[in-house]
Order: structure tokens, then sequence, then C-alpha cells
């Protein structure tokens, strides 16, 4: 516990770097503005539509969970959006800033922190996108929508547990790089992201389930958030995902604390 | 108290076969192996201590362990062993320009570039408009434009231009005044002296001796990641220059068959002497050179003349002088030239020289037979940028008021 203060204490000390260097990968990414932000619609946007057609078109379903089926699917993209984009970003984060790194002394976590914005800010913008879609369906809002920095907390912490533990042996395997694009693509479908938990609530495994991807709670946890009378946030579920995600988060900046001395020699 | 604390610190590199960073499997491979590794000291027990506003200069050949002892005082890299006690606010400058982004404008990067040097938002703001001004007017004008469309020069200009505006207690240097064109180099030497003149402490590292000499009040002299000296600058620079100038001055061959040369020539001995001044203990721009150069010849009556070349580490011959021919028989024959001080420019030259046989048939060409290096030597001087030109003479210039009125 001791050593997560102090981590958090020098992150504190030079949030002023921090903020500057994410509003660098922020403008950077925003610079060209059509595509920034396209980016950030777009690819939501076609996701869900392919799905939709799979759905609708060649599997003949209607909705899920009895839930609006676009809703279901664009808020579970939304998430697994902001997950895989921090946890990529986090873990190249060290590699990617390796001119900084080798250059001046500073917090190293500073960076991998900082590395979030960018995903934050697209998950922002695909919010305005779902607000809208869930308008021109008629759909209400959530009333819970307020606790959506909470969902987004949780899920921080997972993606910074498991993205600090990436970059610290990434620096020196550099092969270790090649996971995150599978556990990205497998993830998908492995988490609840175009269908909902409800559909597994009935196997015997289904408490495994939850322990082994504490992700499938957080994603239940956003979509109470974002669709009106959703209820298959359980409280089991809830604390599984809250519980990993801070033991993640905890394992991470300890093997990071390990590793950080080490990195300029590999870099 | 000593601001500074350097405790014999060691720094380890261990260069196995796949050296710095390598793929999962040969690092299971590696630990399951434990392959022997070569273990390569860059620092070696290294201790020194500095006061309040001293200003060390951190001299060494290349791979003398200088760069690794800035990255280990400036807390990039923890050291093997040993321990170092800082007290006070560090920046530390190893480039310039650092963490600047090719997309975002001069202003932008401004920012982002003070807070990576720990510059902090309030400190930029007060004195962005100085280091815009102190940049130039080219940058000024080019503000908003990203930086990947400025050219070189502006690149560096705008860089140095927000490390010259840090305000730590303890500045660390590497190399970073050997940029920009010859203006901005006498205004960053300029700032650099300013800065110097007041109670900051300066860690410099540099291959330029002018500025070390004029710079800073103690030197570090490190050899193979070892402290070979450190002490006050003149002492240690003087050694230091006596120990680099250890070069081939004289070459001699006890025996015709073991010297080099062709049947009828062959070296019997050469020597480069210059002409120290007193007090003096290596060769700069000022002395006089005198080469003698000594060789056996076994034909009698023979009409040769000696070739000397003069060459720059660049390759350029910078003269070439001959002997006038003579008429010699079987015996040792000696040709002596003197090379005028205030000539040569500062620099690192080689000598090579060739017997030649009626004035035209070259008996044998010596190659390289010297090695030699000239320093610098500046007096009352403000700028200790390097000097251009092969040559450095002192001609008759002078310069005086024509008339009061316009």
């Amino acid at each position: 516990m001791n050593l997560i203060q102090q981590k958090l204490k020098e992150i504190g000390s030079d949030w002023e770097l921090l903020v500057i260097l994410a509003k660098r990968d922020i403008s950077v990414r925003y610079k060209q503005t059509i595509l920034g932000l396209s980016w950030a619609i777009v690819k939501p946007v076609a996701t869900m539509l392919v799905f939709l057609f799979a759905y609708k078109q060649v599997a003949k379903i209607q909705d899920i969970s009895g839930y609006p089926i676009q809703l279901v699917i664009f808020s579970g993209i939304l998430f697994w959006n902001y997950f895989a984009n921090s946890l990529q970003a986090i873990s190249n984060s060290i590699l990617v800033n390796s001119n900084l790194i080798s250059k001046v002394y500073f917090p190293r976590l500073i960076i991998c922190f900082s590395s979030i914005a960018v995903s934050l800010v697209d998950f922002l913008v695909g919010l305005a996108v779902y607000l809208i879609l869930a308008l021109s369906l008629h759909q209400d809002i959530s009333g819970y929508i307020f606790l959506l920095p909470v969902a987004l907390f949780i899920t921080s912490l997972f993606a910074l547990g498991f993205g600090l533990i990436f970059a610290s042996f990434s620096v020196k395997y550099r092969d270790v790089q090649q996971i995150i694009p599978l556990i990205v693509q497998y993830g998908f479908f492995a988490t609840p992201i175009v269908y909902t938990t409800k559909q597994l609530s009935e196997k015997s495994w289904f408490l495994w389930y939850n322990i082994l991807n504490p992700l499938a709670g957080m994603v239940e946890m956003f979509r109470a958030c974002l669709i009106s009378q959703y209820d298959l946030l359980t409280a089991q579920n809830l604390s599984i995902s809250v519980l990993a995600s801070v033991l993640v988060f905890i394992l991470g900046i300890i093997i990071f604390d390990k590793r950080e001395d080490s990195f300029v020699d590999y870099l | 108290m000593h601001i500074i604390e350097v405790d014999s610190v060691s720094k380890k590199y261990e260069l196995s076969a796949n050296k710095g960073a390598v793929s999962l499997k040969n690092g299971i491979k590696n630990l399951l192996t434990k392959e022997e590794k070569e273990i390569f000291w860059a620092v070696n027990d290294v201790s020194f201590a500095l006061n309040r506003g001293d200003k060390l200069g951190i001299v060494g050949s290349n791979g003398a362990g200088k760069s690794t002892l800035l990255k280990i005082l400036s807390k990039i890299t923890k050291p093997t062993t040993g321990a170092i006690h800082v007290r006070g606010k560090v920046a530390s400058l190893l480039e310039v320009g650092t963490g600047f982004h090719p997309e975002l404008t001069g202003r932008e990067n401004i920012f982002l570039n003070g807070a990576i040097l720990g510059m902090t938002k309030h400190e930029i703001k007060s004195q962005f408009d100085e280091i815009v001004d102190f940049a130039g007017e080219q940058i000024s004008r080019f503000l908003d434009t990203p930086v990947k469309r400025y050219s070189s020069g502006m690149y560096v200009r705008l860089g140095f231009a927000i490390s010259a505006h840090l305000n730590p207690e303890i500045l660390i240097v590497d190399e970073v005044l050997a940029v920009g064109d010859a203006d901005f180099q006498k205004k960053s030497l300029g700032k650099m002296r300013e800065v110097a003149a007041n109670d900051k402490t300066i860690l410099f590292v540099s291959h330029n001796l002018t500025a070390v000499a004029n710079l800073c009040n103690k030197t570090l002299h490190l050899e193979k990641g070892r402290v070979k000296q450190f002490g006050e600058t003149g002492e240690v620079l003087s050694n230091y220059m006596a120990a680099l100038q250890t070069n081939r001055l004289e070459q001699s061959f006890d025996s015709f068959d073991s010297a080099p040369g062709s049947q009828q020539i062959r070296l019997k001995r050469a020597t480069l002497i210059p002409e120290l001044l007193e007090g003096q203990t290596y060769l700069d721009i000022r002395n006089k050179i005198n080469v003698s150069i000594e060789f056996w010849n076994t034909e009698p009556n023979q009409q040769l003349n000696v070739s000397l070349h003069l060459f720059a580490s660049t390759g350029e011959c910078i003269f070439n002088v001959g002997t006038p021919p003579g008429q010699f028989g079987v015996g040792v024959v000696q040709a002596t030239l003197e090379i005028p001080g205030h000539f040569l420019n500062d620099g690192t030259y080689h000598i090579s020289f060739m017997v030649v046989k009626d004035k035209s048939i070259v008996l044998y060409n010596f190659e390289e037979v010297f090695n030699f290096e000239i320093a610098d030597f500046r007096e009352d001087t403000t700028w200790y940028g390097k000097w251009p030109g092969y040559v450095r003479p002192v001609f008759p210039f002078p310069i005086r008021q024509l008339s009061d009125s316009i």
C-alpha cells in the first residue's frame, strides 16, 4: 500500500507534465480534425452496423435479452474500444516515448497514465453518438448515467494494471507487444460486447466465467449506466470486477516499479 | 555542505550476444541456460563532490563514460552500485529540443518541452516572450507553424532558447553548445556565461576544451569509466591534453633490416617536436613545430629530394612542400622542416612524406608517419565556437578610423 501511495504521490507532484503530455497526444490525434473525429465516430458506428447486419439480416435476431439491439451493441463497443485502446496505448507508452525516457528524468508512470487521454476523448465522442442514437430510437437514457465516471474509473484501473505489466515487459522483450492485438481481437468475442451476460447466466460455469473475465462485469456496468431499466448487472459480477481491477492495478504498479529502473538500458 | 556528492558510483552493462532488447523466447532461454555474459563497466567507482556554484567540465575520449555518468546524475538511469546525493532542483539538457513533437506548433512545443524539462506552466508563461525573442525573429514569425516545417537550424534554436531559460539550481549539459550557426553559437555561449556567472552549479560535458577552460572551475577527466583526475580545470586540462598528445611523435628504427621502406631507402628516424613555451605541457596553435626525417640510402650518387604532405583528419591535403634536390651517397640523409606557429588551425593532422629520385621517380612513400593534434588557444575571448579553416595565420590586418563625419 505504501508503494501505491508513493507512486500516486509521484504522479501528483508532476501533474502538470501529465496534463501537457495528455494534451500533446490529444492535439496530435485531433490536429487533423476531420480525421481524428471521424475515427472516433466511424469506427464504433461501422462495427455496430456490421453486427446489426449479421444479427438482423442473417440471424434474424431483433433484440438481445429484451433490450434494443443497437444500444446493447453500441454501448458494448464503446466500452470495448475504451478498454482496448487504453490497454494498447499504455502498453506501448514506454517504447513510443523512448526518446523522452532516455533523455529526461520524470516519474515514468506519468507517461503510462497520460496515454489514456486519447481513448478517453474518443470515448466521450462515442458517448455523444450513443446519446444521439438513443434519442433517435426514442429510448430513455439510464438514470444511472451519472455513475458512468465510476465505471470508467474501474475500467481504467484494470486497463492500467494490465497495461503497466505489458509496458514493463515489452521494453526488454519486444515481442510481448504482439500479444496485445490478439487479446483485443479474441477478447472482443470472449466478453459480452455484442451479446449480454443474460445469455450466459444460466450456465453452471457463469461464476467462473465472471472471475476469469472481469471485463464481463465491467461492460454490464457501462450498460447499466447507459441503457434505461438495464438489470443485468448483479452485485456478484460488480464486486468481482471491482476487486479484479484493484488487484490487477496493484500488481501492475508493483511489477512496473520493479522494472522501471532498467528501462533505459534496453531502449 | 556539498550540493552534489557522488559516492563510488559504478554502472555495469551486460554485453551478451543479444544486446539490449530480446525476444521473449530468447529471454527465457537465457534464464534457463545462464549463458556467460561479458560484463562491461561503463562507469567504474567514480567519486567526486561539488560545492554550490561550481562549474564542472567533464572530459575524456569517446567511450570514457561521460554520457553514462550524466545519465546517472540526471536520474535517467540508476547506478549499479554507489550512490549520488543531490541537493537542489536539477535540469538536464542531454539534447536540444527533447520531446519536440513534429506535428505540434512552435508555441505548443515550447510548453511541452518546458514541462518536460521541469518548468511549471507559470514559469513558461512568464518567460514565453523572452524565449521567443532569444530564438530569433524567424521563429517568432513561424510560432504557429508545426515544427516539422522548421529548418533544422530553427529547430535547434528554438530548443536551445527554451533550455536557456530553465532556472534550476543544478544544470547538466551535454554538448548542446555545438549547435546552430556561428551567430547562434555565440549567443548560446554568451547565455552559458551569464548562467555561469551566477550561483548555479553546472555540469558540462564537452569536447570543446576551450569552452571548458573558460567556463569551468573544476574538471573531471574520465578514462575507461574511471576517474583519471579531478581538480582545478587548468591542471586537469593540461594533463589531459598532454596525455592526448602522446601520439606518434617519434619513430626510430635501430637496424636497416627492420625499418620500413624499399630496397634503396629505409626510414631511420623521424621526429616531430613542438617548441613549447614556458609552462606549456601540450602543443597548441601558437607553437612552432620541427619535423626531422632521417633515412638510409644504399645507392651511391643519387639525386634525391623529400616531398612532405600534411593532411587534415578529413583527408584533405593542407600543403605539400619539397626539399631542393641534392646529390647524396650511401649513408644517412636528413631533411628538416620548420612549420611556423600561428599557421595551422587547431585540429588533428597527419604527415606523410616520400623520397623522390631525379625529381620524378618516387622511391618510397612513407604514409602517416606522424599523427598529431594541435590544441586551440584563445585569450580574452567570449567566443568558443570552432574556429573555421585549416590554417589560422596572423596576418597584419589593421583597422582605423578614417574620418569623423558621415
